[in-house]
């Protein structure tokens, strides 16, 4: 016998057409997602490893403003088939604490399970200052560098909670990018004691986070801007100011950038002069102050062949100077690694002199100087070797 | 045949009951007339430059205050670079000529590449010459005018024996500048002749150096490279055509659909006079 409930004839009818309703919403839902057109899914495939011959071949990607994830997989799977081991990837701070002690780690994440799963060493590069960290725009308006001593400590907060975080898929934490540019220091003069204490402030919070964490500090621009200007400070001028203000304990590793320009990388340093052998003068500055035993990383190098600027090369010139910078570093016992910059950018045009220093075009075409590249890490036989060009 | 037959047919039958319609409601038939010739006046009046249709802010501007605003990279001798004397160049001459056509003054306003799309999306240039190519995925807001130059990649030889095309040089020899689009143009060409041998050189002026010697047929480089030598070595002649082109042009907005026209006339009209290989004779 069946038993059967008795309910109010009203609420019955109330209940049967919210009932009815639901299901007409779930269904529409069901049938809208249906169409939606499925992004590309990636797969992550078996983990792979690096073959190269010259460890210290390096490269700085762009995936920052990468929105699709395939292709961050295929610039990290063409950068591993270059013979490159490790590369210098830019992570800002604002991507992932939008809100002050809230962290979202879906863009770290995104990229670095890709570079864990091609077998890649990352050095982490952090920067950017979130709204919540800078003067509300009332007050003042500023630019997304700038970071006041009041908020060190939050950003040091957040470097120590990314290298704990990923302290088994990066290799090392660059404090800042460029300091002693305006640009990069919220367009205020260069700061070189209170980057020293940015950094130092990093420094302890990152260690007591990971000690045996890489802390790299630097990653000064090359200018021959002179003393009085607003603009930039002189980056050997800047590292002395560093050292004076007590800088030497605060970082593992120099992280440097050296341009070429239109110079061969075995010109003559010389401080009026922007070429690669500049790094020299820093590296002087260090043995100055008694910092021999700390190493350098090239974090950011390169020559551009673009055909329509000044400070370019040839593309041959290109190929030729940049494995023969390779080919220094390698003999250079205080320099680990030569990051080309750069990899590949999402857009070829937008930036153009940037789509000229690329290795790879947007569209993910190799360029010669890629072949090249790759030819000298992984020890194969290479195409624009000086024995494979004629001399008139 | 059939079904032509029937299509004759209907149609005739459409005009005898349309002519009856028209007889029954001769008023109705006067008034769907006009309203027809007012709608296709409406519409003629409203295309973009007509009376009533949408205004060139930047031309008529331009033509009411007599200025032109051009926005130029000026790091790229001798297409543009900045001297004690102002702004030089094949573009500042060019952007300086059409002002001169148009009976406007010229005001170059120099920028780095990176801003110049974005000075020319705000408004605040009338339109850029800083060897832009066409790029595909700003079409959407961008004109991009006819060519003033071709930078590509051009055959050069002694003028002895002269070399006009890639199919020339079926088992004969070519210099190229190594890694530049001349090196790839040629690798191509490789592949579709019988024989062609590439000889790579670092620079440009090495690989026609060695043409000029005899040691190979021809060699090439881009059309700058190529006039520069040519221009001190009489000996040697370029190619009609590029092999591997490479195309300079003018960026205007869209909406700016009169100057747009206008710049494409006056580039059409500079090359049938010859205004414009004057102005590239003279750098180049």
């Amino acid at each position: 016998m069946i038993n059967t409930v008795h309910l109010p004839p009203a609420f019955s009818r109330r209940a049967a057409l919210f009932v009815t309703l639901a299901a007409r919403l779930a269904l529409i839902v069901i049938v809208l997602r249906q169409l939606a057109p499925a992004g590309p899914h990636v797969e992550l495939g078996p983990p792979r490893t690096v073959i190269t011959e010259q460890p210290a071949v390096c490269t700085h990607t762009r995936l920052t403003d990468e929105v699709d994830e395939w292709k961050i997989q295929r610039t990290l799977e063409m950068v591993r088939d270059m013979g490159a081991a490790t590369i210098v990837e830019f992570f800002p701070w604002p991507y992932v604490e939008p809100q002050r002690g809230q962290y979202d780690w879906t863009h770290p994440d995104r990229i670095l399970r890709h570079t864990h799963n091609q077998g890649l060493n990352v050095l982490a590069r952090l920067g950017l200052v979130p709204g919540w960290a800078r003067p509300p725009t009332h007050e003042k308006v500023t630019t997304l560098q700038y970071l006041t001593a009041d908020h060190y400590d939050d950003f040091a907060a957040f470097a120590a909670a990314f290298a704990a975080r990923y302290a088994d898929r990066i290799d090392g934490v660059i404090v800042w990018n460029e300091p002693n540019l305006s640009l990069e220091w919220g367009d205020r003069p260069p700061d070189p004691e209170g980057y020293t204490e940015l950094l130092r402030t990093s420094y302890r919070a990152i260690k007591s986070a990971v000690p045996t964490m890489p802390v790299y500090g630097g990653a000064l621009a090359p200018t021959l801007e002179p003393d009085d200007s607003p603009a930039a400070m002189n980056e050997i001028r800047f590292l002395e100011r560093m050292y004076a203000a007590g800088a030497a304990d605060a970082f593992d590793v120099l992280a440097v950038h050296t341009y070429g320009f239109t110079h061969s990388p075995d010109h003559p340093p010389d401080p009026n002069t922007i070429n690669f052998r500049r790094i020299e003068l820093l590296r002087g500055v260090m043995q100055r102050y008694g910092d021999s035993d700390t190493p350098m990383t090239i974090t950011e190098s390169g020559w551009s062949d673009d055909p329509r600027w000044t400070r370019a090369v040839r593309p041959g010139q290109r190929i030729v100077y940049t494995l023969a910078a390779l080919e220094m570093v390698t003999a250079w016992p205080w320099v680990d690694r030569l990051c080309l910059w750069i990899f590949r950018q999402p857009l070829d045009l937008h930036n153009r002199r940037d789509a000229y220093y690329a290795l790879v075009s947007s569209d993910f075409v190799i360029k010669p100087v890629y072949e090249a590249v790759q030819a000298y890490a992984r020890g194969w036989p290479n195409p624009y070797a000086p024995d494979e060009w004629a001399t008139p | 045949m059939k079904t032509l037959r029937q299509i004759a047919g209907a149609l005739r039958a459409f005009a005898h009951a349309s002519r009856r319609w028209v007889r029954m409601h001769p008023w109705l038939a006067v008034i769907a007339l006009l309203v027809l010739c007012a709608g296709l006046a409406l519409w003629w009046l409203t295309r973009p430059g007509r009376p009533l249709g949408r205004v060139d802010g930047a031309w008529y501007r331009s033509q009411v205050n007599g200025d032109l605003y051009v926005g130029l990279d000026p790091s790229y001798p001798p297409f543009a670079e900045w001297t004690p004397d102002g702004i030089a160049g094949i573009e500042a001459d060019i952007a300086r000529e059409l002002g001169r056509r148009w009976g406007v003054e010229t005001s170059i306003l120099i920028m780095g590449y990176d801003a110049l799309y974005d000075a020319l999306y705000t408004g605040q240039v009338d339109f850029l010459i800083a060897g832009l190519r066409v790029d595909p995925s700003r079409t959407e807001w961008v004109h991009y005018s006819v060519p003033y130059f071709d930078a590509g990649q051009v055959l050069v030889s002694r003028r002895a024996a002269p070399v006009q095309s890639m199919a020339e040089l079926d088992g004969g020899s070519v210099a190229v500048e190594l890694a530049s689009a001349g090196d790839t143009g040629a690798q191509r060409w490789q592949r579709r002749l019988q024989a062609l041998e590439i000889v790579h050189y670092l620079l440009p002026q090495e690989a026609l150096d060695a043409m000029r010697a005899g040691q190979v047929d021809a060699a090439l480089v881009d059309t700058i490279s190529a006039r520069q030598y040519a221009d001190v070595h009489p000996d040697v002649v370029l190619a009609d055509t590029t092999t591997v082109p490479d195309r300079y042009v003018i960026a205007v907005r869209k909406g700016d659909f009169r100057m747009a026209h206008e710049i494409d006339q006056a580039l059409d009209a500079m090359h049938e006079d010859g205004t414009l290989d004057a102005i590239l004779a003279r750098w180049l």
